[in-house]
């Protein structure tokens, strides 16, 4: 298993530049492809037809492993998802069936919002803080950001999914874990 | 899925010394265009559901929706609906150059049908910019939120917040989602539509929500900036809170500690007890788990003032709105309290013990509403309680 070159991961260079701009200390990070080991991504109970869940998860699970420190009892962690375009996969397989006049699987309705697998995550990792989805990485560290500061999380779980969409293309995912710097302004 | 995360570890909720305000809105709704379209139809009593018309629904389960005639198009409804707030804000051309756009939207309509190179310029970054672009607002920064059902609440605390802090004199906040074959597809595979054509929050008999359109925009800015313009506030935002369940992919928490901590939060923000309350336009969505457990949230955040409280979801008038809901509603509780009459929580066949709450029933209740309270949940466990007080 080789690590590929940070440039297999323009998702997680922007996370962090995203969050050094908001002030954000970067406690954790992950990235999907990490290693060249990282070809099909684990599925997901309950959800099916794309990779956009299973990715969320996997690069968001991998995060949370990757603290330094555990999870103090009592840290409520926010959940922020990026992404560009959301689950396109999911909501081009629905207009298909639509078209077609087929029936819609119902599955796909649980996962037809980014929400879903937010949920999915804040039960398996306790994660009670407010979740979030925005279209920019920016947007998202901002969000973090004013959710650290006005206390309605002590840290923020953000991470980016850009499905491929053209030919060639490969599927990509970033988490970082993010806080506040101890000398952070604490009105 | 879990025993959930329990009331406890809930930190005291900060905000910004700064005021927020409302100076504008504008909406579109199953009732027609206008805030005044709007508050006739929910003080009307009478729910917006039909069959529908606009697609094709013999395939489905259940027919029944609130919408507009015809098939109105999102960019150009949630263009004209931001335009409009902006008007009504007083805003001028230089006002909206400087003022950034939060939209809340589930994303382009057309992405789902256009070739996979064509979905990258079909962005809802794009979308917003359109809307942006096509209002004279600031093009950049722009923020579009994609949280599902509290996409447009999260953007109005996320708004408030901000300004609060100084980091923003004004924000307009939009959202929009226009009743569309996908997602009615979707809701009917997962079973979660009421089949007898109505939507009956809190009540015993309910069986799931309906579909509705709206398009709703807000100006929110700082007293400062208002008062600069003298532009007359048409409320406060006093207060609000976004939390999440940790429960459960799709189902609420049953005992609403989520939802109970985002009420906390918002009525601290607001410096204000839950007596002090006049409204609640409850996120009620009629479903079996959802209403019960916002119950639950409501007697644990209120306490004894629950049963004074008077509560009413309009959902069961105007139908779910999806990433909209969240200024469709604030903007149905802003004209309720402005006007000093709350909307009735319609479809009401009978009590449900496990949904024991002050509902509007009947009429239409007069009452003078100082501070009146919006509630949301969506898929994820995520809440959010937005405050309002009148000026």
């Amino acid at each position: 298993m080789t690590p590929l070159a940070p440039a297999a991961s323009p998702g997680l260079a922007a996370l962090h530049a995203a969050a050094a701009a908001a002030g954000l200390t970067v406690t954790s990070s992950a990235s999907w492809p990490e290693t060249d080991a990282d070809g099909e991504v684990t599925a997901l109970a309950g959800f099916i037809e794309s990779n956009f869940s299973p990715l969320l998860a996997e690069v968001a699970g991998r995060a949370l492993r990757g603290r330094d420190q555990p999870q103090a009892s009592g840290t409520v962690t926010a959940i922020v998802i990026v992404t560009a375009l959301g689950d396109v996969t999911s909501a081009a397989r629905v207009a298909t069936a639509v078209d077609a006049g087929e029936r819609v699987f119902p599955l796909l309705f649980f996962q037809s919002v980014p929400n879903a697998v937010a949920g999915y995550l804040a039960a398996r990792w306790h994660l009670t803080g407010p979740v979030v989805c925005v279209s920019g990485t920016g947007a998202g560290l901002d969000v973090a950001a004013l959710l650290i500061d006005d206390a309605d999380a002590d840290e923020a779980l953000v991470v980016r999914v850009d499905l491929a969409v053209t030919e060639g293309d490969v599927d990509r995912a970033a988490a970082i874990l993010v806080t506040g710097p101890a000398d952070r302004e604490r009105p | 899925m879990t025993d959930g995360p329990g009331v406890a570890s809930a930190p005291t909720a900060r905000r910004g010394a700064g005021s927020a305000v409302l100076t504008g809105a504008a909406v579109l709704s199953a009732y027609g265009r206008g805030t005044q379209a709007l508050l006739s139809g929910v003080l009307s009593g009478r729910p917006a559901f039909a069959p529908v018309q606009r697609f094709d629904v013999r395939a489905r389960r259940v027919r029944f929706a609130a919408t507009m005639p015809g098939s109105p198009e999102l960019l150009t409804e949630v263009t004209a609906a931001v335009r409009e707030a902006c008007d009504d804000a007083g805003l001028s051309p230089s006002d909206r150059a400087r003022s950034p756009l939060f939209l809340a939207i589930h994303g382009d309509p057309a992405i789902a049908r256009a070739p996979e190179a064509g979905q990258p310029g079909l962005g809802p970054e794009a979308f917003t910019a359109a809307v942006a672009r096509g209002c004279g607002l600031a093009e950049q920064p722009i923020r579009c939120y994609m949280s599902a059902c509290v996409a447009a609440s999260t953007a109005i605390a996320d708004a408030a917040a901000i300004i609060a802090r100084g980091h923003a004199d004004r924000v307009v906040v939009a959202g929009g989602y226009l009743v569309d074959c996908d997602q009615f597809a979707l809701f009917d595979a997962g079973r979660v539509l009421a089949d007898d054509g109505q939507v009956r929050p809190f009540s015993a008999g309910r069986r799931g929500l309906l579909l509705g359109d709206g398009v709703g925009a807000v100006v929110i800015e700082s007293g400062e900036s208002a008062r600069a313009r003298r532009a007359p506030p048409l409320a406060r935002m006093a207060g609000w809170g976004r939390t999440g369940d940790a429960y459960h992919p799709c189902l609420p928490q049953p005992e609403g500690h989520g939802m109970a901590r985002a009420v906390t939060a918002a009525l601290q923000r607001a410096g204000i007890e839950a007596e002090d309350l006049g409204y609640i336009n409850a996120h009620g969505s009629g479903t079996g788990q959802s209403d019960p457990a916002e119950t639950n949230a409501l007697r644990l955040a209120l306490g004894d003032a629950v049963t004074t409280v008077p509560v009413s979801s309009t959902k069961s008038m105007h139908g779910q709105a999806l990433e909209a809901s969240g200024v469709l509603e604030l903007i149905v509780t802003l004209l309720a309290a402005r006007k000093g009459m709350l909307p009735v929580n319609a479809g009401f066949l009978g009590a449900d013990d496990r949904c024991r709450l002050n509902l509007v029933l009947g009429e239409p209740m007069a009452a003078t509403a100082e501070f009146a309270m919006s509630l949301n949940a969506a898929f994820g466990g995520a809440n959010t309680a937005l405050v309002i007080g009148l000026p």
